[in-house]
């Protein structure tokens, strides 16, 4: 299941947030193939969004080939995303861990912290 | 479906038209004295136009400003009323909203909070079943919370019968997130009508060093010694002095407010630079 | 729409019956009381006996007094003004009219329920006062006051009033001063219809040697008849001599009058006899019906045609 949020400050329009997020959960195995996403009706009532909102982030994710819409059922995840598995997940997940914590000890603020990953992904990726 | 042709009411609207499609849920913004009102009055037949024409589809449910109601009536009589004097009523709705929003029926309608009393009267308009449902300024006196449970119940609905919404409000920020069709009347004219993501798709705000010119459509901005800055309309200008960047609901409505010459209609659409 | 109606202005209605059954008590004491009183003092004579009641019944009279002018006047203000004063002034016009059943409509079941509850209670002030009147007062045309509280009467009075009242509070748009509008329209339309029923007929002329008018008649107006029959405004002075010892009083008149007429001058009345109750009564019902129906025009043209 996924609980979506807003960030209202964020200047990312309302339907690009939903399409990140589920995508997030895809990339986290919160959401596997076959899991159903809210209706939009329940999305509404948990954010107060137009309706038509949470339509077209789910067609963009159609689009995409990531979730099915069924009519009259829903709109099921398809396939997940990224190239791992879910042992590597889990397995990468305790490395990181075990990185923060020393990131931690080491003396660095949480700011500190994101500012090193981000510049290593980007290294890493150049 | 709204639509409105020609409309003049005497010192109050001037040559009004616009159309929303159905099943859209339109802001109509503007500062206040635009005229807001006496559109929404004319659009549900409170008030006869000196001229112009208004047809919508099916059955229109109208949320008057400042959500009048009979204080002296409870709440279970306040649904009578609206059971009394409609042909289409579902009293079942009424009630289980009512209920999940914990307002006694047996409460008169006098001794209610004002958000209490917001949904009653949203209340009142959504058991009609409308097919179309016009609120002027739902949110005015309403504080945070109420303001959001108020739009949250207004979306569920939309979500569930696909009904057309129109909402009038002079504070653009609480329809960011819920409207798709925007409206802007200035002055009793109707400045810009359309899908709000086809506008802001269709604007950009280009800022740039002050001696360069700019070949576009320029809605509004400001120049100052250092730099240049415009809210324009329609393809990016080659040229990469210019800094360019999206624009969001609030600098769109700003920027023609400020410019009142300024106007982005249907039938501009493929004019512009 | 009538639930909407009766349950808006239950108050109302309970209030005017309410003040129509104490006025029912009030008429209904007194008459049993005054019907012992008239058994127990048998012997007086018709004028005595007239004197006698209108002093044990001051009060009551006086109550009687202002009725035709103030029960009307609580109509239009109480009932009238508010009804569309109040929807605007607290903007429920928004609401009601929005609502399925169109606004015309709307007025219309408003006028027609309301304005049917006013009519049938004129109809019961005038039914009250027809019943308790004969034992204490012979007159019922003579008198404007007593005529008003009779037959149609009221009925035409009290629905005029809150068709004012409601005209006034469409197009005032505010209950309190169309409530202010009803006090003064009232007050000049009373007079006005006082002295306008005088054209309702022509007078009759009555020439007699009698100081005073047929009992229950409303003098328009007097002249005199010289010795050869023509109509004069008044006998030439020297005529007559006018007793300087008696003053200028009412005997001292008396007494001129009366070597006049022994001198073959004669008294001319103008007169509108009592059998013209009816006749009046149809004729200030029409103008005041007319009046009410101008108004209702009035308010139908504030009221938008669909909501």
């Amino acid at each position: 299941m996924i609980d979506f949020h807003l960030d209202r400050g964020s200047g990312v329009s309302t339907y690009l947030q939903l399409v990140q997020q589920v995508k997030q959960a895809l990339r986290l195995g919160t959401l596997r193939p076959g899991d159903q996403l809210p209706t939009a009706r329940e999305v509404v009532e948990l954010l107060a969004i137009n309706p038509n909102t949470v339509l077209k982030a789910y067609r963009e994710l159609e689009r995409e080939g990531l979730v099915v819409g069924r009519p009259g059922m829903g709109t099921f995840v398809e396939r997940s995303i990224g190239g791992a598995t879910l042992a590597d997940h889990t397995r990468l997940r305790a490395s990181l861990s075990a990185w923060v914590r020393q990131a931690r000890e080491a003396g660095l603020a949480d700011e500190d912290l994101h500012a090193l990953f981000g510049a290593v992904v980007r290294e890493v990726a150049a | 479906m709204i639509e409105v042709t020609g409309l003049r009411v005497r010192g109050r609207l001037r040559d009004c038209s616009l159309h929303v499609p159905a099943g859209r849920v339109a802001a109509l913004v503007g500062p206040n004295g635009a005229g807001k009102t006496t559109l929404l009055h004319t659009v549900v037949g409170l008030i006869t136009p000196d001229r112009g024409t208004v047809r919508a589809t099916g059955d229109i449910a109208f949320v008057a400003q400042d959500k009048p109601l009979y204080d002296s009536f409870t709440v279970a009589e306040t649904l009578t009323l609206g059971r009394r004097l409609n042909r289409r009523w579902d009293q079942r709705l009424a009630t289980a909203r009512l209920a999940e929003l914990g307002i006694p029926l047996d409460r008169r309608v006098g001794r209610l909070s004002g958000g209490q009393q917001a949904q009653v009267a949203l209340t009142l308009a959504l058991a009609r079943r409308p097919d179309q449902l016009v609120l002027d300024e739902p949110l005015a006196n309403l504080d945070p919370l109420a303001r959001h449970e108020v739009m949250r119940s207004l979306m569920s609905a939309v979500a569930e019968t696909g009904m057309g919404v129109m909402i009038s409000s002079h504070v653009v920020s609480d329809l960011v997130d819920t409207c798709d069709w925007l409206v802007v009347l200035n002055a009793g004219r109707v400045q810009v009508s359309g899908d709000i993501e086809d506008l802001l798709a269709g604007h950009r705000m280009m800022t740039g060093p002050p001696e360069l010119t700019l070949t576009a459509t320029v809605v509004g901005g400001s120049r100052t010694e250092r730099e240049q800055s415009w809210l324009v309309r329609g393809a990016p200008v080659a040229d990469p002095r210019w800094r360019t960047r999206a624009v969001g609901l609030d600098d769109l409505v700003m920027a023609y407010l400020r410019s009142p010459e300024a106007a982005a209609l249907p039938r501009l659409t493929g004019v512009q630079a | 729409m009538i639930w909407l109606t009766c349950r808006q202005h239950r108050g109302q209605l309970l209030v005017m019956s309410g003040l129509l059954a104490a006025l029912g008590v009030v008429f209904l004491v007194s008459w049993l009381e005054a019907t012992a009183f008239v058994a127990s003092h048998a012997g007086l004579g018709a004028g005595d006996l007239d004197a006698a009641l209108a002093e044990r019944y001051q009060a009551v009279y006086t109550l009687f007094g202002w009725l035709p002018i103030v029960a009307p006047a609580l109509v239009g203000v109480f009932w009238g003004a508010p009804l569309l004063g109040r929807e605007f002034e607290r903007g429920t016009h928004q609401l009601v009219w929005t609502q399925g059943v169109s606004p015309r409509r709307w007025l219309a079941v408003k006028l027609s329920v309301l304005g049917g509850a006013v009519a049938l209670g004129g109809l019961a002030m005038s039914a009250m006062v027809s019943a308790w009147r004969p034992l204490f007062r012979t007159d019922t045309f003579g008198n404007i006051g007593i005529f008003n509280m009779l037959g149609v009467e009221p009925v035409a009075w009290w629905v005029f009033a809150f068709m004012l009242g409601t005209a006034a509070g469409a197009v005032l748009r505010r209950t309190l001063p169309a409530m202010a509008v009803v006090v003064g329209v009232l007050a000049v339309m009373t007079f006005t219809l006082f002295s306008l029923s005088d054209h309702y007929a022509t007078p009759a002329r009555v020439v007699t040697t009698e100081a005073g008018v047929e009992q229950d008649a409303r003098l328009v107006s007097r002249a005199w008849t010289d010795p050869a029959g023509a109509e004069i405004a008044v006998p030439p002075s020297g005529v007559c001599p006018r007793d300087p010892g008696l003053g200028r009083g009412e005997r001292a008149q008396l007494a001129y009058e009366r070597c006049l007429i022994e001198k073959g001058y004669r008294y001319v009345f103008y007169v509108h006899g009592p059998e013209r109750f009816w006749r009046f009564q149809l004729i200030d019902a029409a103008i005041l019906l007319a009046g009410a129906g101008a108004l209702g025009w009035l308010t139908v043209r504030r009221v938008p045609r669909s909501g």
